[in-house]
């Protein structure tokens, strides 16, 4: 019961990185802008960073839709969404109207104070169905039981009990 | 079968198993250094094809060196550095950068250490008519009262900027801005029947067909300048690149 539920929470979980990641792949521009409007990151690494992003988030979303190093993808999942909440909390309680830029746009946006809350909670509920992930790390439907064969109990070395 | 024998088969059988779990380890190391290759590949790939892809060096490329026919250029040509700044009058981040850098920049000018060229355009026409509204006060304000005036009325719309969220000026309240300035009656009356608009709109086209997509855009010595986190560190660093 509980694999199936960490297979929910990958799945829903990557399918929003990729999503996210798409959405901003074909606007490099834009992405740095978006980076850019959190006055956060010292001198020029906005740039960098803003070409980063998107790439990451399609790499982190492809690892935990395919469950492939589950565990270590629900990490990385994980530590982005709490960078994510802290760039937001950090915007709003500077005052500063940011679109959040998390599925494109990005910059100036009049309305933004009344939807810090709600990005907040979204972020947080993900960075949850992250930590559930890593926690969970094994989870039914994942790459990984190629990789890591799960051993049935019943079965247990059957060549060596064929031996006589 | 003798005792030996069966220590034997016993050995051989220990032994396969040990080669059997030494290669099921080997392919796991192996599948799992595999992700993690084509993870990096993923990340690697699409950041270098997002950094080819930005097109904001071909954007700095592309603009005018100052001196262009849509701006106000204030320094002689011969000096060391060339600064182009694209604006929008009604831009809040074009009004913190104008505060804190339009008498030191005026100032370098004058020194004959930078040329600066004001570009103001409309890109910000879905917050309301004033973008529009200012960018033509400016334009036959430079077309017919020429430059000195054409920078007070520039420095006097920042100074004066109003919020993203409005009230904003009317064209008669710009026409006093203009008059305080010391524009002529004669050209805020050729504002006020619309004669800017001209200026506004080729101003405006030519920093679209250079590609500038935000405001303010600020190309150095041909380079786009993007070094601060926030616009008093972007202020105090172009200051310090040009001084």
């Amino acid at each position: 019961m509980r694999e199936w539920l960490g297979t929910a929470a990958r799945l829903v979980t990557g399918a929003v990185w990729i999503w996210a990641g798409l959405i901003k792949l074909p606007h490099p521009e834009q992405s740095v802008l978006a980076v850019r409007a959190y006055e956060l990151l010292p001198g020029d690494t906005a740039t960098p960073v803003g070409h980063l992003l998107p790439p990451l988030e399609i790499a982190v979303g492809l690892l935990l839709v395919l469950g492939l190093l589950t565990r270590f993808g629900g990490v990385l999942s994980a530590l982005l969404f709490v960078a994510f909440i802290i760039g937001i909390a950090s915007v709003w309680a500077r005052g500063i109207n940011i679109d959040c830029g998390c599925f494109g746009g990005g910059g100036y946006d009049p309305d933004a104070a009344s939807k810090y809350p709600f990005e907040i909670a979204r972020d947080a509920a993900l960075l949850l169905a992250s930590a559930y992930v890593a926690w969970q790390g094994r989870t039914r439907l994942a790459l990984d039981d190629l990789i890591f064969p799960r051993r049935h109990p019943e079965r247990v070395e059957p060549d060596v009990q064929a031996e006589p | 079968m003798s005792k030996q024998n069966r220590e034997q088969r016993a050995e051989r059988a220990a032994a396969l198993v040990e080669e059997r779990r030494r290669k099921e380890r080997r392919r796991q190391v192996l599948s799992v250094v595999g992700v993690v290759l084509a993870m990096v590949l993923i990340i690697a790939g699409g950041f270098l094809i997002n950094s080819l892809r930005d097109s904001s060096d071909d954007t700095a490329a592309a603009a005018e060196a100052p001196g262009s026919e849509h701006g106000l250029t204030i320094g002689e040509a011969s000096a060391p550095h060339k600064v182009v700044i694209y604006e929008d009058f009604i831009c809040p981040f074009c009004g913190e950068l104008e505060k804190r850098t339009h008498s030191e920049l005026e100032q370098l000018a004058a020194d004959g250490k930078v040329q600066v060229e004001y570009r103001p355009f409309v890109l910000l026409s879905r917050i309301g008519p004033y973008s529009e509204a200012a960018t033509e006060a400016f334009g036959i304000t430079l077309e017919q009262s020429g430059d000195d005036v054409a920078l007070a009325l520039h420095d006097a719309l920042y100074a004066d900027q109003p919020s993203e969220e409005g009230p904003f000026p009317s064209e008669d309240d710009i026409a006093d801005v203009m008059t305080e300035a010391g524009v002529s009656d004669e050209t805020v009356q050729a504002y006020l029947d619309g004669d800017g608009e001209q200026w506004a709109d080729d101003a405006t086209q030519a920093a679209e067909d250079t590609g500038v997509s935000s405001t303010p855009t600020i190309i150095l010595d041909g380079e786009p300048f993007t070094d601060g986190a926030d616009v008093d560190q972007l202020a105090q660093n172009l200051l310090a690149a040009v001084g």
